[in-house]
């Protein structure tokens, strides 16, 4: 092979330092973009996690209004099942008049009427004195159950001088379907 | 990355450089004062520029560089021991007032003295020379672009002897001088420049200089043949032994500069004025802050990639896991909207009846109230005359607890005694009963609590509300059933009322 002259030599140096410097700054401008890619993924990321920090900060506000329901309401609905409530609400309810001293005669379970919110409605009568009819009736509020009250009838009962009958229609609210309820009159 | 360091010597008349196994020797020109001509500048740049090669983007070079004994004084100072920055500043003032010149202008250097037994005071050999003859060369090697290093040579040629426990000197031969230094027997103790070898007082000069009671035996010679020695030793004959190191005097530079780790023992302190107000950017100062600048500029622009790249995995397995739990919020929205529907579901009972017994007249009596959870209001019962229930009626819609308030039926009993009527009303909506406040008043419940008969106008249930219910709504002296307890979340009022009415 024979040698190179002085000027080929020169004319492949040039020719190594333009690759050289070619194959630079084009790995150098990948290698950036890859950088740089990866800073605009970071940035939006941030800005992801800067959003949810603020969606949660609202959130607080919320919790602690829902935690003080929940503990006035002795309730919490996420442990609620709708296939035991109605049989935990009634037992829970005879619990409170019992424990209350409110003697109660029958109690009458009714289905759900149709496209109501609620699971069930129970109707009971009993008599008892008035400040163990009025402690049932504010103990009804929280039993830890979602119940309302539908209609109260209270008279005197002539049979017991000093005692007052009460006649409750209790609904048993659907937790679960219940988003909104109507509030007509309450 | 160290470039190789380059040797110069520079005598009255010749300049030697040495880098690696190449050499160089220039003849110097020197004007009537002893500085180097602007000619000879100039050709000392063009010759060593060359020498040394530097290209462009290579970092300066290290120069060493030994100057001559001309114009060179040695002094031996005593200081005090002291902090660095104290010794420095008493060691100018020594300076100032042992050399004719201030500090500022000589370049001059320091070593210390092996540690004598006095620990308060610190011994050290001073070396200054004019500090433009120095200059000169610092701004020629500058050009040629690398950093000098000055030294005294005299001083560097210890390290061609071998070691000795006498005091000895070395005596460099030159052609147009030659210069002895003295040493006792590790320290410098005196520089003399003396008559060319080829001068025949030469002997003379270094028998005058050694004095006639020295206390050395040998006397080394650099750039001497053996015969200059013997004839040097036979001139001499005080018993002197004269010894010619046959090795280059540049290498003892070499050496030294090697032994000491990389600097000569003692360097004079010299800035190299800017050639042509061009930036240095080797010099040991700037290179510093440029290299820190650089390291800034580095960091600012790396930072923000090197922080996307760190954390990208981190805050993304954070963020898919709060977007995991994400859902979660969605639970505690329905079950807020739930109970706050609860709350605003539950009817007012208790504070209806409330105001109905508070509005009922004392003397009257309800036989039934019905009530359900759209507010309608019913209640059946009798009143002594028609102005008790329009008083009734008027409390009713006082208390704006109620609407629609209507006496459907009003009819006296057949004995004329009394009304029997028969009341409908419609309690409010939430948003038109939030300014209300229901309840007993302070007065009432303290009134309560002292088992007052004062009924007048309700505050509690009225007498004959219920039948068997005596005035002041609840028994005076009631006792709870046996094993019953009042319930804790009864409202306040309502508690307290309970309360009071205990015996």
């Amino acid at each position: 092979m024979r040698t190179l002259t002085p000027q080929e030599k020169r004319t492949g140096r040039f020719a190594g330092l333009f690759i050289a410097i070619y194959l630079a700054l084009f790995g150098g401008f990948k290698v950036w973009k890859f950088f740089e890619r990866q800073r605009t993924d970071y940035r939006q990321l941030v800005a992801e996690a800067e959003s949810l920090k603020l969606e949660i900060k609202r959130y607080e506000a919320k919790i602690a209004v829902t935690t003080n329901l929940m503990e006035k309401f002795h309730m919490n609905p996420a442990k609620l099942t709708r296939t035991t409530v109605v049989a935990e609400a009634s037992a829970a309810i005879q619990k409170a008049a019992k424990d209350g001293g409110f003697q109660l005669g029958p109690v009458r379970e009714s289905p759900p009427r149709p496209s109501s919110k609620e699971l069930a409605s129970i109707q009971l009568e009993g008599s008892g004195p008035v400040q163990a009819t009025m402690a049932l009736m504010n103990r009804l509020e929280t039993c830890g159950y979602p119940l309302i009250i539908d209609s109260a009838q209270i008279s005197a009962d002539p049979m017991k001088p000093g005692q007052i009958k009460l006649n409750l229609t209790i609904i048993i609210l659907d937790f679960e379907s219940l988003k909104k309820a109507e509030v007509p009159r309450a | 990355m160290n470039s190789t360091p380059v040797y110069i010597e520079i005598s009255q008349t010749s300049l030697k450089a040495l880098r690696e196994n190449a050499g160089l020797e220039l003849p110097l020109e020197r004007s009537a004062n002893g500085r180097l001509t602007d000619d000879c500048k100039e050709k000392i740049i063009a010759g060593l520029q060359p020498f040394l090669d530097r290209k462009p983007w290579q970092p300066r070079a290290n120069a060493f560089c030994a100057i001559g004994a001309n114009g060179v004084s040695l002094r031996r100072l005593a200081l005090p021991a002291s902090a660095k920055e104290e010794f420095q500043r008493l060691l100018r003032l020594q300076i100032e007032n042992e050399f004719p010149l201030p500090p500022d202008e000589l370049a001059w250097g320091w070593q210390p003295i092996e540690a004598n037994n006095n620990k308060a005071s610190r011994e050290v050999l001073v070396a200054a020379v004019k500090k433009e003859t120095v200059e000169d060369y610092a701004n020629v090697l500058s050009i040629c672009g690398v950093n000098p290093v000055f030294t005294v040579a005299a001083l560097t040629r210890k390290s061609l002897c071998p070691p000795q426990l006498q005091p000895y000197a070395i005596l460099e031969l030159g052609r147009s001088q030659s210069e002895l230094v003295t040493f006792d027997p590790g320290v410098p103790v005196t520089l003399r420049v003396l008559p060319p070898a080829s001068d025949a007082s030469l002997a003379e000069a270094v028998r005058k200089t050694l004095g006639a009671n020295w206390p050395g035996r040998k006397l080394f010679l650099t750039g001497a043949t053996d015969e200059q020695a013997a004839q040097l030793q036979r001139q001499l004959g005080s018993g002197v032994a004269c010894e010619a190191l046959k090795v280059a005097s540049i290498l003892g530079l070499k050496k030294s500069v090697e032994q000491n780790g990389g600097s000569p023992p003692l360097v004079l302190q010299v800035k190299a004025r800017q050639a042509n107000g061009s930036f240095n950017l080797s010099a040991p100062d700037v290179k510093k802050w440029a290299v820190r600048a650089a390291a800034l500029l580095c960091a600012l622009l790396i930072l923000p990639y090197a922080e996307a790249l760190l954390l990208k995995p981190f805050l993304a397995r954070k963020l898919s896991a709060l977007k995991a739990d994400k859902g979660r919020l969605a639970v505690i929205d329905r079950e807020l909207e739930f109970l706050q529907s609860l709350k605003q579901t539950q009817p007012p009972y208790l504070d209806a009846m409330y105001i109905l017994a508070k509005s009922t007249p004392q003397g009257g009596k309800i036989d039934s109230l019905t009530m359900n959870r759209r507010g309608d209001v019913s209640l059946r019962g009798s009143l002594r005359d028609a102005a008790q229930v329009t008083d009734l009626r008027t409390k009713l819609i006082g208390s704006g607890f109620f609407a629609n308030v209507a006496v459907e039926e009003q009819a006296p009993t057949p004995d004329r005694q009394k009304l029997n009527l028969r009341i409908s009303a419609q309690w409010k909506s939430v948003e038109a009963r939030a300014g209300l406040t229901n309840g007993p008043t302070a007065d009432e419940i303290e009134k309560a609590k002292t088992g007052g008969k004062d009924t007048k106008g309700g505050g509690t249930m009225p007498p004959g509300m219920m039948p068997g219910m005596p005035a002041g709504g609840l028994p005076p002296a009631f006792k709870l059933p046996p094993g019953v307890s009042l319930p804790a979340d009864l409202p306040p009022e309502i508690l307290k009322q309970l309360q009071s009415a205990q015996p």
